[in-house]
């Protein structure tokens, strides 16, 4: 009961950082999917350049570990006479590294949807983009929604490096409060509770999701 | 020909015949394809068989540029392209398709729309046509092909031959000048490729020009006007079905005729 007790007691503290945290991880994913999606129709383009850009952009965003991507950002955007919060850093290397991972996603999904389907947009006269948006994309989209759904709940759960530039985010939040109690053990489990808790949930609803955008594909 | 076709543009007299001269294919210097020439006139059906392997899908997948030939001329229902290097302009492309029709082997409907949808989003985008006047065109040729209370349904819930019974419709919606069909039953079992054929039968009644490569060979000699028989790229004979089917005049047409009849 002590437990519980202290845990209410620390929640008014925990959930500004929460809420800090699901922004970053909200606006992260925001900006990293568009943009993974559009490294991925540019690693597919014909015009060599855009394969060159989205390849540098991809594989920076996955050869680096997001933790020095974060620092890098941090430390480097300043000597470039540009400087942000910490939190907008963490924004912009968070969506790098999401966008990076996302592409692949993508990519494997706009690889899975059959060829015929696209002779077919083009004899039915939806050639280029509007038969891309319409025939290719809605079947690439839900071939990816499982993987990207994953890569959503890593970067929830990665959303906590952002500690390391002093984003007020939920991980600082709890070592605040451990520095000033002593109680790490107590207060970084109830931090362990929240993810887990959070991540379910969030897999759950996921699961309904892609239920629904299979739903025409179900014979009976 | 100095017409220019926008995306939008009405469907204008044509004359909806197929002229096809010297056309050829090669990947690398492995040729395909080599001088294969046609000429058809408006509401011809002509079949094409021979043995796999011998281009006859290329040939097709060629005029309407779904693959790319190396050489030759396709004039079709009044668009014309010279093949050659580069790719032609987008305009003479695009009258190209617009004035042919398409059905696969595989049917490739759209999975994620209804067969509505199927039906009647091609001819918003091509077309511009509202979503009423899409939705009537459906609706006449669902009845057309005998489906007209599948309208709300899911490709995956229709057996093959409903499937590609919808293909058809979704390719004739836009009124094409003529009709290319790529081995239109040969992913159906017999029986459920007879209600394709029946469509495909009506469709040549109504005076429609077709081309079909195809190995069922009682809709060769009974519904087409002319077989022409393809090997090894080229075109081996060209006549009168009958006469292709019982007085072959190359060899390797009669080992095909054959081994399919004999079967």
């Amino acid at each position: 009961m002590d437990l519980i007790t202290q845990w209410l007691g620390w929640m008014p503290n925990l959930t500004p950082g929460l809420v800090i945290s699901l922004q970053l991880t909200g606006l992260a994913l925001l900006i990293g999917f568009p943009f993974g999606l559009l490294l991925a129709v540019m690693a597919e383009a014909k015009f060599k350049p855009f394969q060159w850009i989205s390849f540098a952009f991809v594989e920076i965003g996955r050869g680096l570990p997001a933790l020095v991507l974060l620092y890098l950002l941090y430390f480097s955007l300043p000597d470039a006479g540009i400087t942000l919060t910490s939190l907008t850093t963490a924004i912009i290397a968070l969506s790098w590294n999401t966008g990076a991972y996302a592409s692949e996603y993508f990519r494997a999904g706009l690889a899975a949807v059959p060829l015929g389907q696209k002779e077919a947009a083009i004899t039915s006269g939806l050639s280029g983009w509007t038969g891309f948006r319409i025939v290719i994309l809605p079947q690439a989209l839900r071939i990816s929604t499982p993987p990207l759904a994953g890569l959503a709940v890593l970067v929830f759960q990665g959303s906590a490096l952002a500690f390391v530039i002093a984003v007020p985010e939920l991980m600082s939040k709890a070592f605040e409060i451990g520095s000033i109690t002593f109680e790490y053990l107590s207060v970084y489990t109830l931090t362990a509770v929240i993810y887990g808790t959070l991540t379910l949930i969030f897999l759950g609803l996921v699961r309904i999701l892609e239920l629904r955008l299979g739903r025409h594909l179900l014979r009976n | 020909m100095g017409l220019s076709f926008g995306t939008k543009a009405p469907p204008t007299a044509l004359s909806g015949e197929v002229e096809v001269s010297g056309l050829g294919k090669k990947y690398g210097v492995i040729e395909v394809l080599k001088d294969v020439n046609i000429s058809m006139a408006e509401g011809e059906v002509v079949s094409v068989i021979g043995p796999s392997g011998a281009g006859k899908s290329t040939f097709l997948r060629c005029l309407n540029y779904l693959e790319k030939p190396s050489s030759g001329t396709i004039a079709i229902g009044g668009a014309r392209v010279v093949a050659g290097e580069k790719l032609p302009d987008k305009a003479s492309l695009d009258h190209l398709r617009r004035v042919t029709g398409m059905v696969f082997q595989s049917f490739n409907l759209f999975p994620h729309l209804t067969v509505m949808e199927n039906i009647t989003l091609p001819q918003r985008k091509v077309l511009g046509s509202s979503k009423e006047q899409a939705e009537e065109v459906a609706n006449q040729l669902l009845k057309r092909v005998g489906l007209p209370e599948k309208a709300k349904a899911y490709p995956a819930r229709l057996s093959g031959g409903q499937q590609q019974r919808i293909a058809i419709a979704r390719a004739l919606a836009l009124s094409p000048k003529v009709m290319l069909f790529d081995e239109p039953t040969s992913a159906l079992d017999p029986e459920i490729g007879l209600e394709v054929l029946a469509v495909m039968r009506d469709l040549a009644d109504e005076g429609m020009t077709m081309l079909v490569v195809t190995h069922e060979m009682h809709f060769a000699r009974d519904v087409s006007e002319r077989i022409m028989v393809m090997g090894n790229g080229g075109v081996l004979e060209i006549g009168p079905s009958r006469q292709v089917m019982s007085e072959p005049q190359n060899d390797r047409t009669r080992q095909f005729l054959k081994a399919v009849l004999d079967r």
